[in-house]
C-alpha cells in the first residue's frame, strides 16, 4: 500500500526533483495494473539528495525486505554512498532510483517524461515512450509481460488522437490530453 | 473523452488494424476493454483507483488470514 496523494504532495513541497517511473507512471498513463509502491527517479545533485533526506524523514524510512535489527538511517549521506533503494515508509513502499536500467538518470528520465497533473501537482512523469524503453532494457519476464499493453496504449493514442491533442507534453496525459484536474484558483 | 472518441476507441480495439500493436496485445490476451474505462478518468482518478484496488487486496488478504484461524 502506498499513498501516492500524501506521497507526491510531501515529494513536491520540498521542491523535490524526481520523475515518477515504474508501475505508478504506467498506472497515470491508463495501464490497468495493480502495483504496491511508488517508484522515482532522483536527481543525485546534492541539493536534491538532501532535500529528499528531509522530505522522507519524517516517515521513518527504513530499508525493504530486511530484518529489523539491521541498523539503517536514510539520511543524504546513505543517499549519496549508495544509488538506489527499495524503502517502506510510514506512506507505504518508495523506490528511490539513481539510475534507471535503459534510461540512465534523472536527467535522462526527466526529457522521457511528460507533465502531468497528480492530486493537483504537476509531476513529471515517465512517458509510455520511456516506460517501453525501460522495460525492454531490463528484459525482466515480469516487465515483458507488461509491453504488449504498453505498445498498444501509446498506438490508441496515434491512432485514436483522442481530443485532437495527443503529443502535447504539457500538463497533459500522453494518450487522451486530458488535464489531471483544474488549475486550482489562487 | 467524447462519446466519438469513445466509440472510436471501442471500434479500434474491437477491430484492431492487422499487424498492429493493439492486435498483437489483444493476440497476447490483454484485455484491451479495460484500457477503455481507464482512459476515461484523469490520471488522479486513475491512481485513486489504484489505490482503491491496493485497499481492496489489503482488506482480502486480511479476511483470509482471519477465515485460516477460523
Amino acid at each position: 500500500m502506498i499513498n501516492f496523494q500524501v506521497s507526491l504532495k510531501v515529494l513536491s513541497n520540498t521542491q523535490v526533483r524526481f520523475v515518477v517511473i515504474g508501475g505508478a507512471a504506467a498506472s497515470a498513463h491508463g495501464l490497468p495494473h495493480l502495483t504496491y509502491d511508488l517508484d522515482i527517479c532522483y536527481d543525485r545533485s546534492r541539493d536534491n539528495i538532501n532535500r529528499l533526506a528531509s522530505a522522507l524523514e519524517p516517515f521513518h524510512p527504513r530499508l525493504r525486505g530486511v530484518v529489523n535489527h539491521l541498523p539503517f538511517f536514510l539520511d543524504a549521506a546513505t543517499i549519496a554512498n549508495g544509488m538506489n533503494f527499495t524503502l517502506t515508509t510510514d506512506l507505504g513502499d518508495i523506490d528511490l532510483l539513481g539510475e534507471v536500467t535503459g534510461i540512465g538518470g534523472y536527467e535522462e528520465a526527466k526529457k522521457l517524461s511528460v507533465n502531468l497533473v497528480l492530486f493537483g501537482l504537476e509531476c513529471a512523469v515517465l512517458s509510455l515512450d520511456g516506460l517501453i524503453q525501460s522495460k525492454r532494457a531490463t528484459g525482466r519476464p515480469k516487465d515483458l509481460l507488461t509491453l504488449p499493453e504498453i505498445e498498444a496504449l501509446r498506438e490508441i493514442g496515434a491512432r485514436v488522437k483522442l481530443e485532437s491533442r495527443l503529443g502535447e507534453t504539457q500538463n497533459h496525459d500522453s494518450v487522451t490530453g486530458k488535464r489531471g484536474e483544474p488549475e486550482p484558483s489562487d | 473523452m467524447t462519446k466519438e472518441d469513445r466509440d472510436k476507441l471501442i471500434r479500434l480495439i474491437s477491430s484492431p488494424p492487422a499487424g498492429s500493436k493493439i492486435a498483437a496485445a489483444k493476440e497476447f490476451g490483454a484485455d484491451l476493454t479495460l484500457l477503455v474505462s481507464a482512459l476515461e478518468l484523469t490520471p488522479t482518478e486513475r491512481l485513486e483507483r489504484l489505490a482503491d484496488a491496493q485497499e481492496f487486496v489489503r482488506d482480502w488478504q486480511a479476511a483470509m488470514k482471519t477465515s485460516a484461524h477460523d
